[in-house]
């Protein structure tokens, strides 16, 4: 309705509403203040060993939970730093990697077999619409070429419905200070869902390197520290988020008994 | 003639006036950007459309009672391995109540509310699905919600039609009227943005006890690009009885 023929006919009422309007607007904006403090993206860090026993082949799961976001989705991480605690090393009986570029083109089967360090899976959410989509995706992690000397993991991601989408990511082995041995840092693309729509955000991420009893002989595994120190191996991460937020977490893998 | 009965009239000849001076005033515009994501003839396509509304008058602009969008001739909806949603349902459940694959695109923008002579922002969000074909045309349900400052859910119903050329698909879509507060003016739009289909969605589905993973095709680039581009035509309809049409082109793919 135009303004002028609005104004006409509704005057009176208008006039009469004015401080429930006032209040309403009041509200309105104290909502909008109190938005950002909810929309604040948390992360969780649960590692485990398997066998918990000291200088032994094992296999490290470390999982990944993050929390809270607009919506109750997590912005979505655009750089993570995973801390592993000293003494804890991968063991690779022949230097055989896979290159990101062989996993995009062909997938898991396009890289050797000696190029493997592990698998795990993610779910992976985006707001679109009124409703929060998420699609269940699988992980395979493979040795990638040394980039200045430096150990480099590609993890190919591979989801398939509702959004039939591979990706690759990418990340260095570096050394770090004590309590921690190395780091794994990572750079995250953003996941594009669609046009005008927002990219999507890993709700959960879990991911196991190395095996206690590799299945083939020369398989890539995981060795354990050969001691622990007081109160259990020290794992960390950092996160840098997409609305420009940084989280940590840290966590504990006990002593072996 | 009585003073009072003079004021009266005179205040009703007035009132006339403006309205009819607002009426010949009042003029919604309309800028409309639309593209298709990847623009490959044809191929299946993501089709992404913005729009943004005002009024020349300087307040709201006059909410939408009616939507037709004309789409380039040779778009194809292909809808085969995508499921269907019932408006009851729909209405009653949200889109909870409607199967996965029958999901078409999303959407969302700003609504406007007029309170107390405040002007009042209410985001609301869009989801679309497949509705049943009615007489062998298809239907398209978008599924409007809103929440804050004032909550409403609705749902309206997109139906095909073959528009003519230079066109091909049609869709009309009627908006009742969106009551919002009590006291404030019915909801206007202030901006949306819809987009449709993708390249990459795919389903499971059963064939003979065997699960397979189905592409759906959903919205394709015509197979031929005319000289000008694809041409795209919408016309909206107020509740002020203005009526407004924009011709938005899609450029042709380049080679």
């Amino acid at each position: 309705m135009p303004a002028p023929l609005a104004e006409c006919m509704r005057r009176p009422t208008v006039s009469h509403l004015a401080p429930a309007g006032t209040v309403l607007a009041a509200i309105v904006v104290w909502v909008g203040l109190a938005a950002p403090a909810q929309a604040l993206t948390t992360a969780a860090i649960t590692p485990s060993l398997s066998p918990d026993r000291l200088g032994a082949k094992a296999a490290l799961t470390f999982t990944i939970s993050y929390a809270g976001g607009q919506f109750g989705v997590p912005s979505p991480v655009r750089r993570s730093v995973l801390r592993f605690p000293t003494g804890l090393s991968l063991d690779i009986p022949h230097l055989s990697s896979c290159a990101a570029a062989h996993l995009r083109a062909r997938g898991a089967s396009g890289c050797p077999a000696q190029s493997a360090l592990g698998s795990g899976h993610a779910l992976v959410e985006a707001h679109a619409g009124s409703q929060t989509i998420t699609e269940d995706v699988a992980m395979r992690a493979f040795l990638g070429p040394p980039q200045n000397l430096r150990p480099t993991m590609e993890i190919l991601v591979r989801g398939y419905t509702p959004l039939d989408e591979r990706m690759v990511l990418t990340g260095t082995v570096l050394p770090d200070r004590a309590p921690y041995g190395e780091e794994l840092v990572m750079s995250i693309p953003p996941i594009p869902t669609l046009p005008l729509e927002p990219d999507a955000s890993i709700v959960s991420f879990t991911l196991t390197i190395g095996a206690a009893r590799p299945r083939t002989d020369g398989a890539n595994t995981l060795l354990t520290p050969p001691s622990c120190p007081v109160g259990g191996f020290p794992f960390a991460a950092e996160f840098t988020y997409a609305d420009g937020s940084r989280g940590t977490a840290l966590a504990e893998a006990p002593c072996p008994l | 003639m009585k003073p009072k009965i003079r004021i009266l009239l005179v205040a009703l000849v007035a009132c006339t006036l403006l309205i009819v001076a607002a009426v010949a005033w009042a003029t919604e515009t309309l800028t409309v950007h639309a593209s298709f994501n990847p623009d490959r003839l044809g191929a299946p396509t993501n089709v992404s459309v913005t729009g943004k509304f005002a009024s020349t008058t300087g307040g709201l602009p006059s909410p939408i009672t009616h939507i037709t969008a004309y789409l380039p001739a040779g778009v194809e909806i292909d809808a085969r391995g995508a499921g269907t949603c019932i408006a009851a349902k729909l209405e009653q459940l949200g889109p909870s109540g409607c199967p996965a694959d029958s999901r078409v695109g999303f959407g969302g923008g700003e609504g406007l509310i007029e309170l107390a002579k405040e002007t009042i922002r209410e985001p609301y969000t869009l989801d679309f699905f497949f509705g049943p074909r009615e007489n062998g045309h298809l239907a398209v349900l978008a599924y409007v919600k809103a929440s804050s400052p004032a909550a409403f859910e609705l749902v309206l119903v997109a139906k095909e039609f073959h528009a003519p050329k230079p066109y091909g698909l049609g869709f009309a879509i009627a908006v009742p009227p969106i009551a919002t507060l009590p006291e404030a003016s019915n909801a206007s739009v202030e901006s949306a943005f819809l987009t449709f289909g993708s390249t990459n969605v795919a389903y499971y589905k059963t064939v003979h006890g065997k699960k397979k993973l189905l592409h759906v095709r959903g919205v394709v680039v015509p197979k031929t690009c005319p000289p000008d581009g694809f041409a795209i035509r919408a016309t909206v309809d107020f509740e002020d009885g203005t009526t407004l049409t924009v011709d938005p082109t899609v450029p042709c793919p380049h080679h």
